[in-house]
């Protein structure tokens, strides 16, 4: 009985300090490394929740074509994305949690003056990008003494709110967002162990307006979740389910209707600092892809939980 | 209940890993002709010309105007640009928008045009729709007095062939071609300024401009002229008509026009009775030198087709 409780209030604190990893942002258009699942398997109890901030940085200079892999971007050579991004989720009730998140985007190409001026090409994109809110409901927990099986369902929607371009051509490269609104759905289950020890897997369906195609994502994670730590490392995978291909049948210079799938993994880590305040980082690159940037990118987050 | 842990991890661990799937399906697809392009390193200059001259997006679907949906491009690879001073993307600044996708047009032909159909002689319309001309010279190919140095590059809509130089073709006489450097249409800045005075003055106008006289043409730069001794194209227009006729005679061989690799002679009679000497074929060009010249003119520009001859720009004025 008295193991129980203290594994609960154990149970507990790492939740208090996790969702925070998210703070990297989700969904991202600009082929971001980042684009990391907003939803993770750890709930954060009723009248509980954090607010992060994160800085990412992400570069590429080759991008995945179909077939071969290209050295050098068109045009802009090498892209470098960075994002600065607001990261919140609230717990409503205990199986009930809303994750709100919002992007700042730069991305800077490395073009030549000569080629921006012959193109009237600018090697600068940025704004605010896309705001996505979600609703992650945990209807089922199994717990077998030892171990423990979680189910989540999320559903939610992402939206453009600043103004930026995503139809200037091959200027677009650099876009920051496909300006769709998306509506996902996603499920999750999560197995843990009491020496902290986990496992998520989730599975999800990006439903897009506009010209941009539907894609599934799904992500494994195992991880490792204490009281004053926390990391993990993911396998994550989007595969769109239609679209064309840059510079294939089809493509008309309009960078939302390609077909953008990729496999990637990453690791993230958190650890507390002071009080109330921790620090979450991480690292990210993708392994295959297609119409994407090969990138590669970091990310840290000042995290406040409450 | 260990067994049900068991139980538990195995059911989470198959469900997770059949999550994780590739999109590899697309590596067995052949590339698009701009695909090719944007992949291949010795094309950088020719994807930067396609991106500003507006035929990437074209080339990267299928012809609509071919029943095949296929195209057949010469690729003129990064040395060949270099020949013009256009060593990288930004350099294709000093080309006019339009030039330059005319330009890539005439490298644009439509349904696939393997190596083994081409025959020396042969013609073939480019989607400019000014023709391109095939040559055999020591077992080499050439495509007007380009050569054709990798064959048969297969794309999903279409064939590649990449060639050595740029090809140009103007679509009008010698004098319209002419006319078209001067008045700034061809380079953001005007070219062959002196010469259109010289023939303009000299009155061989009507003679060069006659479709039923087909010339190969040396034409010397602007820079040609000054260091000849002509400070403005002013001077040009003072000069004797007569001096000036006998000097631009000496820049033209009535032989129909023959582009550089068609040129096996060491040496031509030009329209003014005069005789030029050529050095040996090389590497797609060779000099000439005029009976009072002390060093040989170089090609700038060679192979020019325009429609009542070949135009090679030379850096040296020909000295009858």
């Amino acid at each position: 009985m008295m193991k129980s409780v203290k594994l609960k209030q154990l149970d507990i604190m790492i939740k208090k300090q996790l969702l925070f990893i998210l703070a990297v942002t989700t969904l991202g258009y600009v082929n971001s490394a980042y684009s990391q699942s907003p939803i993770s398997g750890f709930m954060q109890g009723k009248g509980k929740g954090n607010i992060s901030l994160s800085y990412s940085s992400e570069k590429y200079d080759q991008v995945y074509l179909v077939p071969n892999l290209a050295d050098g971007v068109p045009i802009f050579n090498e892209v470098q994305i960075s994002s600065a991004s607001l990261y919140a989720t609230y717990g409503i009730t205990n199986q009930l949690d809303v994750v709100f998140s919002l992007p700042y985007i730069t991305a800077k190409g490395d073009a030549s003056q000569e080629v921006l001026n012959n193109l009237d090409y600018e090697n600068k994109r940025s704004g605010l990008q896309d705001v996505s809110v979600f609703v992650k409901y945990n209807p089922f927990y199994f717990d077998y003494g030892a171990t423990s099986l979680r189910l989540i369902g999320a559903v939610g929607v992402k939206t453009p709110v600043g103004g930026y371009k995503e139809d200037e051509g091959l200027q677009s490269i650099i876009a920051i967002g496909n300006r769709s609104t998306t509506v996902s759905a996603i499920g999750l289950a999560m197995f843990k162990m009491d020496s902290g020890f986990f496992a998520t897997g989730q599975f999800g369906g990006n439903f897009a307006s506009n010209e941009v195609p539907n894609s599934y994502i799904s992500e494994l994670k195992l991880g490792y979740a204490v009281s004053k730590f926390y990391g993990d490392a993911y396998l994550a995978n989007q595969f769109s389910t239609s679209g064309v291909d840059i510079l294939g049948e089809g493509f008309q210079g309009f960078f939302p209707a390609t077909r953008v799938s990729y496999t990637k993994i990453g690791a993230n880590v958190y650890l507390p600092v002071y009080q109330e305040f921790g620090v979450a980082t991480g690292i990210s690159t993708l392994l295959a892809g297609r119409n994407i940037g090969k990138a590669t990118g970091v990310y840290g987050a000042l995290v406040y939980k409450f | 209940m260990k067994n049900i842990n068991i139980k538990s991890a195995l059911f989470a661990f198959t469900l997770l890993t059949t999550f994780v799937s590739c999109d590899n399906d697309y590596k067995e697809e052949a590339p698009s002709i701009a695909s090719i392009a944007v992949t291949n390193e010795a094309f950088s200059t020719l994807e930067a010309a396609a991106i500003q001259g507006g035929v990437a997006v074209v080339l990267s679907n299928p012809n609509p105007n071919d029943p095949s949906g296929d195209y057949t491009v010469f690729a003129p690879t990064n040395d060949a640009f270099a020949r013009l001073g256009l060593v990288d993307g930004g350099s294709l600044g000093v080309l006019q928008n339009s030039f330059l996708t005319n330009t890539l047009l005439y490298h644009v032909s439509n349904g696939n045009l393997l190596a083994n159909q081409i025959m020396d002689g042969g013609t073939s319309t480019s989607a400019l729709g000014v023709d391109r001309r095939f040559v055999m010279r020591e077992g080499d190919l050439y495509i007007n007095g380009s050569k054709i140095i990798i064959t048969n590059v297969s794309a999903s809509n279409g064939t590649v062939h990449a060639i050595d130089k740029v090809m140009l073709a103007t679509g009008v006489n010698i004098v319209e071609s002419a006319l078209l450097m001067n008045d700034a249409k061809v380079f953001t800045s005007p070219e062959l300024t002196f010469l259109v005075q010289a023939v303009v003055t000299s009155g061989l106008a009507p003679v060069l401009a006659d479709e039923n006289n087909r010339f190969t043409i040396f034409a010397p730069t602007d820079a040609a002229f000054k260091a000849a001794g002509f400070a403005t194209v002013e001077d040009v227009a003072n000069a004797d008509p007569s001096f000036l006729q006998q000097v631009l005679l000496n820049h033209a061989i009535a032989d129909g026009g023959t582009f550089t690799c068609e040129q096996t002679s060491t040496t031509a009679t030009t329209a003014g009775g005069n005789t030029l000497t050529y050095s040996p074929f090389q590497n797609g060009v060779f000099t000439i030198l005029g009976n009072s010249n002390t060093t040989p003119a170089n090609m700038v520009i060679p192979d020019i087709l325009c429609s009542n001859g070949v135009v090679h720009v030379i850096d040296t004025v020909l000295l009858p």
